[in-house]
């Protein structure tokens, strides 16, 4: 099928060179490095000895280490919806050619460029006991204030409301995109066919769209399974482990515990379980219907 | 950077026809507050822990010319911040270090032994305090220029507790001696003023659950840890101290929800009649006090905690020390300067014990300036019931942390106290086993 | 971009204005801060009701300009996103040639192997990684900082759909006349390339922007700190002596030129970011 100018070449492969020895030092080296690491006896300052599969025993017999995969699940299950909803809603409705519709298009965007300490700084400012805004609206209307990042469930709870305010910018465009490229005749025949609005949105809107969505939905998931500095900064985990992800678990093993191994293992388990959820996902998503 | 420090050293050299300048890296917790006292070097002049080091500091920089300090502040306690440094081997050439971690570091030979550098500068360890000592001496070596002793105390609010008529003729509050009495007097408090009898710390924290819980095990004479490497939570008396925990939450006899800001804040607001926290408040509290105009004023003092527990008198007791992590690389002027900086910081404990703590130099307790600092006739015997951990005992920072976590649980009835005690044992032994 | 439809118009009017309402919970926590930034400190230790009431000041930003780091932290993070899009983008081009427009050996077989590391999350190498820049010395300098976001597959992967999607006849043409393929790339298809190249460094810098891990393990000493870091590490005072407005001062000085910047260029962003996603 190749044309002769276009055979293949090994000299060809040098374009890919340079990408290819930082992503094999940078990221197989370390994975192998890493799996290597979790079959060992290790801190932060060396290596004590093979001890094969002790560290995932040990990791799989934590309470601890299923906590922080249970918060993980439920924040992905919860956020993960709610940021593909507000996008999708945001999208329709910020879809249009107005002055009105840009602006508020860049103010759900804006909390997007801030850094994730910017956030927890500002949401930290609406949360803390007594000071913030929030108890001090519930001081005005004569509420039993909540202590947000102290109290089990609202703890975790906060953390999602910050990311949720964080992380709602990207959605909302990437589904905007996909709204505007739907070719208006569909809309135009669905006018002639008397559809009601609801009936156009579920039969011509969302199947344009799914694709996207899917996009969205994939992104999100990942982005989410590696919860980490929101739940560091804001709760610390706490209260007791209650808002405390896989990663600020693995975090607390390596440079808290000073236990690398356990850290190690956890790392990779983590990375099985994002795995077979993207993988999942792709498995489900692929089913239904191509767009 | 390194260049930039070179060429501002060049300039220094230039204009002052001094030695070369060396720079030695200061990584410390305490707090940042430039914007008050980044360029004070009047130390007399400062207040509390943050103010009094950076103050410190900055008069002996001003004192040295030849010697720049690089201040790094971490968030406390910065542990896991330096552990990555002494994994990547860009650790500061001092910092500040609580004794009960020492042995962590030392077990994996990171720190310096300081015995040289201490009496080259003619900083004879013999005028250290028997604590002091103790709590920097891993098998005869001292890792750590002791700078404190530092335990959690019983700040009071006279105001507050003269409305609840719980002070005796001579003005000094009444203490209670057990914990029927403490109960006793909190339903007596709550009943007049309408206040919690305390203010605690119980939010996004674990280090003072761990510290009251270890202080009335020690005033029932028992020690977890007799076994370095295994702990034992299962005894009637660990019960027993959790579950005085967890009452003081039930009955309402305690602020809830305040975290640590929000505790400090909260009894200078007179939130509360007692503020369970540490000796470093002493010094903002007793300024306060002085003021008019506050829940405060004038009606400020501070007692040990109370002995609730009938065995003995105790109180768990840590200290702050300065560590000097390994360096190969360090030359002689820096290990020089770190010796003069370590000589001004001993020479001046005096200065420190303003922010509460005790001081770890023996002869500042004799000094009339320590003597006419407010209330530290009332908690001199600190010296004597202070105790610590057994000293073998590593990742003690760690294990503070799975105590808390548990103790919050269990106090705040998220789970039974005996599974939160059974639970905490499991997880530490686990983690002492994995040493 | 087709034309937004009469349907659309109608469809969008009322949740126009839910989403305008709605937007009052964005504004508010930004405006809380920013209030709190003007707020004499001395008055909100003793509640931060003064918010309200005042007395206001400008001192809290003044005091950032005496004392503290975060100047220096804006330039660091202004380098290390600077360097890392660059890096990105220049290994991630030529890779994407290779990969989408170029025959050679085992290049599906590799081509498989870096996607498969789009599934790879920061944490299974992060601890390795960390050692490995131990040894070469890494930490605490710029390109320690920038290397390890080089090594994402988003960009290669981004950069070979682009290049496989431009039409065979574009290079035909230079391919018969035996030009050499650097001159191939870099004349003909590079300038083709040119809107995913600004979505993937608009990506990248934001994701470099953002970096909180590895900063936080990397970059200890506090010259090197990134905005993200350094702000971390002074949100302790929430605990201690530095006031809650300074600390809001703080915080509005490091998001204020991020947020200017991308006003100017929200149209271009928008677009870009969203070009490059959706085909």
């Amino acid at each position: 099928m190749a044309a002769p100018h276009r055979q293949s070449r090994l000299s060809n492969a040098l374009f890919a060179a340079p990408y290819l020895v930082v992503f094999i030092a940078l990221l197989v080296v370390p994975l192998i490095w890493g799996i290597y690491l979790s079959l060992q006896k290790a801190d932060l300052f060396g290596l004590y000895g093979f001890t094969g599969w002790t560290n995932y025993a040990r990791v799989l017999n934590d309470a601890l280490f299923w906590q922080s995969v249970r918060n993980t699940l439920l924040f992905v299950v919860v956020t993960v919806p709610i940021l593909v909803g507000i996008g999708l809603f945001l999208g329709l409705a910020l879809n249009a050619r107005t002055g009105g519709a840009a602006f508020m298009r860049g103010v759900y965007f804006s909390s997007t460029v801030l850094s994730v300490t910017i956030v927890t700084l500002i949401w930290r400012f609406v949360f803390i006991p007594g000071d913030g805004l929030l108890s001090l609206a519930f001081q005005a209307m004569g509420w039993q204030p909540i202590g947000f990042l102290s109290t089990e469930g609202w703890s975790l709870f906060s953390v999602g409301v910050a990311t949720v305010w964080w992380c709602i910018g990207l959605p909302m465009i990437l589904i905007l995109a996909a709204l505007q490229q739907i070719p208006g005749d569909l809309y135009e025949a669905a006018a002639l066919d008397n559809a009601s609005r609801w009936r156009t949105f579920t039969r011509v809107t969302l199947p344009q769209i799914r694709g996207t969505l899917i996009l969205v939905a994939t992104i999100q998931i990942v982005m989410q399974f590696q919860l980490f500095g929101q739940a560091q900064l804001m709760t610390n985990g706490g209260p007791n482990g209650t808002s405390r992800p896989m990663v600020l678990y693995i975090y607390r093993a390596a440079f808290e515990n000073w236990d690398v191994g356990q850290g190690a293992a956890a790392s990779e388990l983590l990375f099985l379980i994002i795995l077979v959820a993207a993988m999942g996902q792709y498995w489900v998503t692929s089913r239904g219907p191509r767009t | 950077m390194k260049k930039l420090l070179l060429t501002s050293a060049a300039v220094a050299c230039l204009a002052t026809g001094a030695s070369a300048q060396t720079t030695i890296e200061l990584q410390r917790f305490f707090g940042a507050c430039d914007s008050d006292y980044g360029d004070n070097t009047d130390v007399s002049a400062a207040v509390g822990e943050c103010g009094i080091i950076t103050s410190l500091i900055n008069d002996f920089q001003a004192q040295n010319p030849d010697i720049t300090v690089d201040v790094t502040t971490v968030e406390w306690p910065g542990y896991d911040q330096l552990n990555a440094q002494l994994a990547s081997r860009n650790a500061p050439d001092v910092v500040s270090m609580h004794y009960s971690v020492i042995s962590d570091y030392t077990s994996r030979n990171l720190l310096e032994p300081l015995g040289d550098i201490l009496s080259e500068q003619g900083i004879d360890t013999s005028t250290f305090t028997d604590a002091a000592l103790a709590g920097v001496t891993k098998d005869g070596q001292i890792y750590a220029l002791p700078f404190d002793n530092w335990t959690m105390l019983w700040h009071v609010n006279l105001n507050l507790m003269e409305e609840a008529g719980l002070l005796n003729d001579d003005g000094t509050p009444i203490v209670p001696g057990s914990t029927d009495e403490f109960f006793e007097q909190a339903a007596q408090f709550k009943e007049a003023t309408g206040k919690p009898y305390l203010v605690q710390i119980l939010a996004n924290e674990t280090a003072a659950y761990t510290r009251l819980f270890y202080t009335f095990l020690m005033q029932q004479g028992v020690d977890p840890f007799t076994d370095p490497n295994a702990v034992d939570l299962t005894t009637p008396e660990a019960t027993a101290a959790a579950e005085f925990l967890k009452r003081i939450y039930d009955e309402g006899a305690t602020t809830t929800d305040m975290d640590y800001p929000a505790a400090v804040a909260g009894f200078s607001g007179g939130d509360g009649g007692i503020g369970i926290n540490g000796t470093w408040l002493i010094g903002d509290y007793a300024a306060q006090s002085q003021e008019e105009g506050n829940a405060l004023s004038d009606g400020y003092t501070v007692y040990p905690l109370p002995q609730l527990f009938g065995a003995q008198d105790a109180t768990y007791a840590d200290g702050h020390g300065w560590a000097v992590p390994r360096d190969p690389r360090r030359s002689d002027e820096e290990v020089a300067a770190i010796g003069q900086l370590m000589a001004y910081l001993a020479e001046n404990d005096g200065e420190w014990a303003r922010t509460g703590h005790l001081p770890a130099v023996a002869s500042v307790f004799e000094t009339e300036e320590f003597q006419s600092l407010p209330h530290r006739d009332n908690i001199a015997e600190v010296a004597e019931t202070g105790q610590s951990l057994n000293p073998e005992v590593r990742r003690q920072f760690a294990i503070q942390d799975i105590i808390g976590e548990e103790l919050n649980s269990a106090v705040h009835g998220n789970k039974p106290v005996d599974e939160a005690l059974s639970t905490a044992q499991q997880r530490i032994n686990d983690l002492l086993a994995s040493l | 971009m087709s034309a937004t439809t009469p349907i659309q118009h109608g469809h969008s009017r009322t949740l126009f204005w839910i989403a305008v309402a709605v937007s009052v919970l964005m504004f508010a926590p930004m405006a809380w801060v920013l209030v709190l930034s003007f707020t004499d400190n001395e008055a909100l230790s003793r509640g931060t009701e003064a918010a309200f009431t005042g007395p206001y000041t400008l001192k809290n930003y003044t005091d950032i300009a005496g004392n503290s780091g975060v100047f220096r932290w804006f330039v660091n993070s202004l380098i290390v996103g600077a360097g890392q899009t660059a890096g990105v983008l220049v290994l991630s081009s030529l890779a994407g040639y290779a990969f989408g427009r170029l025959e050679w050996p085992g290049r599906k077989v590799i081509f498989v192997i870096v996607l498969f590391g789009l599934a790879v999350p920061e944490q299974a190498v992060i601890i390795p990684r960390h050692q490995i820049f131990s040894t070469l010395d890494l930490h605490n300098t710029y390109i320690g900082l920038m290397l390890p976001g080089m090594s994402l597959p988003f960009g290669v992967f981004l950069m070979t759909q682009f290049f496989r999607a431009i039409p065979p006849e574009i290079d035909e043409a230079a391919l018969l006349d035996n030009a050499t393929r650097w001159r191939i790339f870099w004349k003909v298809l590079l300038p083709l390339t040119l809107p995913a190249q600004a979505t993937l460094g608009i990506f990248t810098f934001l994701f470099a922007w953002n970096d909180y891990w590895w900063p936080l393990i990397s970059a200890t000493d506090k010259d090197m700190y990134t905005l993200t870091i350094g702000i971390a590490s002074s949100q302790v005072n929430f605990a201690q002596t530095e006031g809650l407005g300074f600390l809001a001062a703080q915080a509005v000085f490091a998001a204020l030129p991020v947020l200017i910047v991308y006003i100017i260029f929200q149209k271009h962003v928008v677009t870009a970011v969203s070009g490059g996603a959706v085909k």
